[in-house]
């Protein structure tokens, strides 16, 4: 599925997903987080992963020229 | 314990399984409330994680390289490339439940009664698994063959679809139930896939090594609170490793032709024993 709203769609989340990675880290965010007090780096390394994982597949989903 | 981690951490018969119920029969003193106790299994799942980076460290240059490579072209030209983004996909899943369901999950079920139950459904699974395999083999007609033959009509792990290495990722949230062996159900969803078994091992032991290096990484700084023996659980996660590299080396070995049913056997009886001695307090 190659097309540049699905793609640029994937790399916004890729942006909102290390946001939410930087605010577990700085102890901002703590939803869904089993202590309700500091850094969950947890947490962080997940959304960074899930960040990463986004911007390949937007790179994949971006229509290539030949 | 390093041993036995390291050990039953590959075996498809549950390494949580295993803790929970052996301390409980052999009235060891161990402590899972125990501050020290969590710093400890982490040492212990990277000397399992060291283990496979070291029995794969080839494979794991070629992966990183496809996986960079890949990324930046934004396509897939070589089989390493795919077994890069495959491996993503799958710990994709497994990283998302088990950051958000795995402590809660298993708190729920942490006694040796519910982890001796699980290894016996563990068993079964592990024979249903099997028996899919067989019903496969029987429509390509392969049954009349010998099992290295059967086994090379099968596929390489680099062959199988996102999807299916999605699920097998999500099929490892089973394992957070103390008894149900993540390797198994990985391995199990490789068959179901059109694997080889050996090839199903392999991308199961792949699999493994980012989620148990990343989660012992994440815990890493609890080893340097205070009241940490650090050097007796330095050697227990070292023998956990040489445990672990053991058992690796000869599962890949044993699945060039071997089934999982033995390993179901020994839970369905390993589970019913443990609940009779649990049960009359032997």
């Amino acid at each position: 599925m190659k097309s540049s709203p699905f793609a640029i769609g994937l790399a916004v989340l890729g942006v909102v997903f290390l946001i939410v990675a930087a605010l577990y880290a700085l102890g901002v965010l703590q939803l869904f987080a089993s202590t309700s007090s500091g850094p969950h780096f947890k947490h962080a390394i997940l959304f960074a992963v899930l960040a990463v994982a986004s911007f390949v597949a937007a790179n994949f989903a971006r229509p290539k020229t030949a | 314990m390093g041993l036995l981690q390291g050990a039953t951490e590959l075996f498809p018969v549950s390494s949580l399984g295993h803790s929970v119920i052996i301390p409980s029969l052999l009235h060891w003193s161990f402590k899972q409330s125990d501050p020290t106790f969590v710093p400890f299994l982490v040492l212990l799942h990277l000397g399992t994680a060291g283990a496979l980076l070291v029995l794969y460290r080839s494979q794991w240059i070629e992966i990183s390289r496809g996986f960079f490579t890949a990324a930046v072209r934004g396509s897939i030209t070589t089989p390493a490339e795919r077994l890069a983004m495959l491996l993503l996909t799958g710990t994709i899943p497994a990283a998302i439940l088990g950051v958000f369901f795995e402590t809660r999950i298993k708190s729920l079920f942490a006694s040796a009664y519910v982890a001796a139950g699980f290894l016996v459904v563990n068993g079964v699974l592990l024979f249903a698994f099997e028996q899919l395999r067989r019903r496969a083999e029987r429509r390509a007609a392969l049954d009349t063959k010998p099992r290295e033959e059967q086994e090379l009509s099968f596929a390489q792990a680099e062959r199988i679809s996102f999807f299916a290495a999605a699920v097998i990722g999500a099929c490892q949230a089973l394992a957070f139930l103390p008894g149900i062996s993540r390797s198994g159900v990985t391995i199990g969803g490789g068959l179901l896939a059109g694997l080889r078994h050996q090839e199903a091992a392999r991308f199961s032991f792949l699999l493994a090594t980012p989620t148990i290096l990343g989660a012992g990484i994440v815990e890493v700084p609890q080893l340097f609170s205070t009241g940490v023996p650090l050097g007796e659980y330095l050697a227990a996660a070292v023998l956990s490793g040489l445990a672990a590299y053991a058992s690796a080396r000869f599962l890949l070995r044993y699945f060039r032709s071997g089934r999982l049913d033995p390993y179901g056997w020994y839970c369905v009886a390993a589970g019913v024993a443990s609940l009779a001695l649990l049960h009359f307090s032997l």
